[in-house]
């Protein structure tokens, strides 16, 4: 059965008579001013700056503090070095057109809604001024996803304020860069994902992370828990051949728990099984993550500049295992290496490069300082 | 002995049927005579515990006992008491008979001053499990389910229904229902319910999925009214984003619970709700969610009320009518308190207005503020409607089928602290675009409702006018209006020319 909805397309294909389209155009009869937008929408829609939406808190977000989700950290860092002016709000995956945060929305503009204006003469960040009369602009603008983050940023920064011009020639990663993005994307992302969601010990930092700002109930927040894991697992054993975790086989489980049964020391958390009987051996997992780590601080050694890949100023790539280390440092300092202690494995990779290379580009993405973050989450 | 239907109406079965005029007759002129009952009997329930047929029917052997009880009252407890049982909708409708006769006197006794009657009363069990599968009509969407009923599980009336569709708005949905009598009264009703469904919201470019259930307490009043006590906590899920979504629409998606206590009050007293020619409706919801202990992620105090009455004219089967409708959503702050901050509303919470079923004339959700093409609701509304059913000339009044002339109007409103057009001179820009985070303090919420509910007489309203068929099939109203706006805000979405509407509540 049809109904109005639906029918619309159907009616608009026929050619409609001209007496009776002479008729339709008269009306309506009227037609007053828009409706204004929702108090929802008026606030967290309308901004004279670019809004980039990730993985924060709203306390953060109103500072422009780092995310604390490695990919939003990521592209936000590398924002920040073009010198685009922008503002963050907390957001959800659902909300990106990706699926997959983060994604910028360019400012609405009364005149196109489009803004494709190359001038780059946004207003300063300091002065609050109003945005266009909302509701009124037609369509409102596209959201921009990660991947043309970039694009976007080099046609509408403020060159003055870019006196970094890291990204201009490099493509996505400069070619020698692109055999060492797997140590990055696989196997620091591994240990990540490996020490956050499926460590038993870490269940308050995922709490607080990301399940609190979800929702404020318990059941809710349980069935996201198992979502987040289930997912975080099936990352990890995608990227297993590389990050060194392992499958078990048939049998191996029961092997297992008979080990821990009979008292042979063995950690609480030792294998993390998986709903398909494949398990994930953080030992491994960890110790694959500590070999990339020292590939890098090695990388970084023979670098003749304080990036890598003898760059003049942070690449991409400097930010890809800065949103790692950065994070890892942060929230994973406590503890024992073995045990998940990231931030102490970071510190100690090479001569403690990596964990330079963290404070340094740290001062440079946030010279103002208010990077840092309260200790103690 | 006599034999008599009790369900329907007094006419029904009874008058019409010659071999039933004696007794009738007998039965007109003795009701006055003193009687009472002196054993009642009900066949045909096996499966049916006995509690819940003495509650019905105690109170009949017991009235019946007060001396000066008179047949015609008898007869007319006895019919009350069948129409309670057949409320439980455990029996089948056609299958109940009462009948009468005299019980025996023992020999020798003294002449009775009463006539003591035996009762026997003839039900048919409906059956237990029931599997059903076809389409469905609700408000402007169709859908095909498949549904199973266990009734009468425990012999006392309760019942289990889990029901499983896809329609066209709706991807899946999924639910069980459990409903018992409360203390095996047909009036009173507990339900228990747990759903899961996934439906696509194209009007605003997302799809919501519901996942939770509720707790709900219907009564009927001795004024046939009905009121519905409800409790209900469901997690939403605000996911699957078109990508031409809106920037509104992408900043409410996520995940939030609702919890939230509902009354609904409806007394209808319309001749036919699908054809209305006299009487009237009126309906009023209010819930409150999230304050105090409901918890939850949202939290606000909401309200709707409707109202419809009808007017017969002079002409067979010609009728005017008319509707109203407004709702409202005030913000409320989380927790015990009454002044601290509130969120403001999210898009799932917010009203819609317009389309075939409500404001014609308009696009689903085609009134209010729209953000690009997506409707994005309002707080505040208010809507009515004037329309004259007339029947058509060759099939005459007693067809279901009517001409109908309307004219309806609607405003939907948001919330929001933006100086209005009126007072942007003086009251200068920074105002809540300066202040720290989304939550409005309690003056700035009562100040925007306020405002919003004085903007809905702001110049004329949302207005559309036109003329159409309306066929009254029993299971849904159906609707081919020709019509066209008249006023609107830009940005609302019109609908000129043809229209068809289905569903099962009209404004």
């Amino acid at each position: 059965m049809t109904t109005a909805s639906s029918s619309t397309p159907g009616w608009s294909k026929v050619q409609i008579p001209r007496p009776l389209q002479r008729l339709f155009d008269l009306f309506p009869l009227r037609a007053y001013e828009p409706n204004d937008l929702p108090e929802r929408s008026q606030h967290l829609t309308f901004s004279s700056l670019p809004t980039l939406f990730i993985f924060t808190t709203d306390e953060d977000a109103r500072l422009g503090l780092p995310s604390f989700n490695p990919t939003c950290l990521r592209w936000q860092t590398l924002l920040r070095l073009t010198g685009l002016e922008f503002r963050v709000l907390p957001s959800t995956n659902h909300a990106s057109p990706t699926g997959a945060l983060p994604f910028l929305l360019p400012a609405r503009s009364s005149s196109t809604g489009s803004s494709s204006s190359s001038s780059g003469a946004l207003p300063p960040s300091t002065s609050p001024s109003q945005p266009p009369p909302p509701s009124s602009s037609p369509s409102p603008p596209t959201p921009i996803p990660a991947s043309k983050l970039l694009a976007y940023a080099q046609s509408h920064a403020n060159p003055a304020k870019s006196s970094h011009p890291a990204t201009s020639g490099d493509r996505l990663f400069p070619s020698r860069a692109r055999a060492y993005v797997a140590l990055v994307s696989n196997h620091l992302r591994s240990a990540w994902l490996c020490a956050l969601y499926l460590d038993p010990a870490r269940a308050g930092l995922l709490d607080a992370l990301y399940l609190r700002p979800a929702s404020s109930s318990a059941a809710v927040r349980a069935a996201l828990r198992r979502q987040l894991r289930k997912a975080a697992g099936e990352q990890i054993l995608d990227s297993a051949p590389a990050a060194g975790a392992l499958r078990s086989r048939p049998g191996e489980r029961e092997r297992e728990r008979e080990r821990a049964e009979q008292g042979k020391g063995a950690p609480s958390w030792d294998w993390a099984w998986q709903e398909d009987g494949t398990a994930i051996d953080p030992r491994a997992v960890y110790a694959s993550a500590r070999e990339a780590m020292a590939a890098l601080a090695s990388l970084l050694a023979e670098s003749k500049t304080e990036w890598f890949f003898d760059a003049e100023a942070p690449s991409e790539f400097d930010a890809a295992v800065f949103s790692y280390t950065h994070l890892m440092m942060q929230y994973m300092s406590d503890g024992e290496e073995e045990a998940g202690a990231l931030g102490k494995m970071v510190q100690s990779a090479g001569d403690g490069e990596l964990a330079r290379h963290r404070e340094k580009l740290w001062r440079f993405a946030w010279p103002e300082g208010n990077g840092e973050a309260k200790e103690g989450r | 002995m006599a034999s008599f239907w009790p369900g329907g109406s007094p006419a029904a079965g009874v008058a019409d049927a010659p071999a039933n005029r004696g007794p009738t007759q007998m039965l007109d002129e003795h009701r006055l005579t003193p009687a009472s009952i002196s054993k009642l009997e009900v066949h045909g329930a096996p499966n049916t515990r006995r509690a819940l047929l003495d509650h019905v029917l105690g109170p009949l052997v017991a009235d019946s006992a007060a001396p000066g009880t008179t047949l015609g009252q008898v007869l007319d407890r006895i019919g009350d008491a069948t129409r309670k049982l057949s409320r439980f909708d455990i029996f089948k409708e056609e299958g109940f008979n009462v009948f009468l006769s005299e019980a025996p006197r023992p020999e020798g006794a003294p002449p009775a001053d009463r006539t003591d009657l035996e009762v026997a009363i003839n039900v048919k069990e409906k059956s237990r499990l029931v599997f059903t599968a076809g389409t469905d009509f609700g408000n402007a969407e169709g859908s095909a389910y498949t549904n199973a009923i266990a009734r009468n599980i425990f012999g006392g009336a309760e019942t289990l229904s889990i029901n499983a569709s896809t329609g066209t708005r709706t991807r899946s949905a999924y639910n069980a229902t459990f409903s018992t009598p409360v203390n095996n009264n047909p009036g009173l009703r507990l339900s228990l319910e747990a759903l899961r469904s996934a439906t696509q919201k194209p009007w605003a470019s997302h799809e919501e999925r519901l996942t939770g259930g509720n707790v709900r307490l219907a009564w009927l009043t001795a004024a046939r009214d009905t009121h519905t006590l409800s409790y209900a906590s469901v997690w939403r899920q605000l996911t699957g984003l078109s990508a031409t979504a809106s920037p509104t629409v992408r900043a409410d998606a996520g995940d939030s619970l609702k919890s939230a206590v509902t009354h609904t009050f409806v007394r209808d007293r319309r001749d036919n709700p699908m054809l209305p020619q006299s009487g009237y409706l009126f309906r009023a919801v209010s819930e409150l969610a999230g304050w105090g202990p409901l918890q939850g992620d949202v939290s606000f105090a909401k309200t709707e009320l409707e109202a419809q009455s009808n007017l017969p004219l002079p002409l067979r089967g010609a009728s005017l009518g008319a509707g109203f409708r407004f709702g409202l959503l005030y913000p409320l702050p989380t927790g015990y308190s009454l002044t601290g901050p509130a969120q403001p509303s999210r898009i799932n919470d917010r009203f819609q207005l317009g389309g075939p079923t409500d404001v014609r004339g308009f696009k689903l959700g085609g009134l209010g503020p729209h953000d690009g093409a997506d409707a994005v609701g309002g707080d505040v509304f208010a809507a009515g409607s004037v329309s004259a059913l007339l029947p058509l000339p060759r099939t005459g009044p007693d067809s279901p089928l009517r001409l109908q002339l309307f004219a309806n109007a609607g405003r939907l409103v948001a919330l929001s602290t933006k100086p209005s057009a009126k007072a942007k001179g003086k009251a200068g820009k920074a105002e809540g675009q300066d202040r720290d985070g989304l939550a409005l303090d309690s003056a700035a919420v009562f100040k925007s409702v306020k405002s919003a509910v004085g903007e809905l007489g702001n110049g004329l309203p949302s207005l559309a006018a036109g003329v159409g068929l309306v066929y009254a099939h029993p299971a849904a109203r159906f609707e081919l209006n020709f019509s066209l706006p008249l006023v609107l805000r830009r940005g609302e979405e019109g609908r000129k020319g043809l229209q068809v509407g289905v569903g099962i509540s009209f404004l």
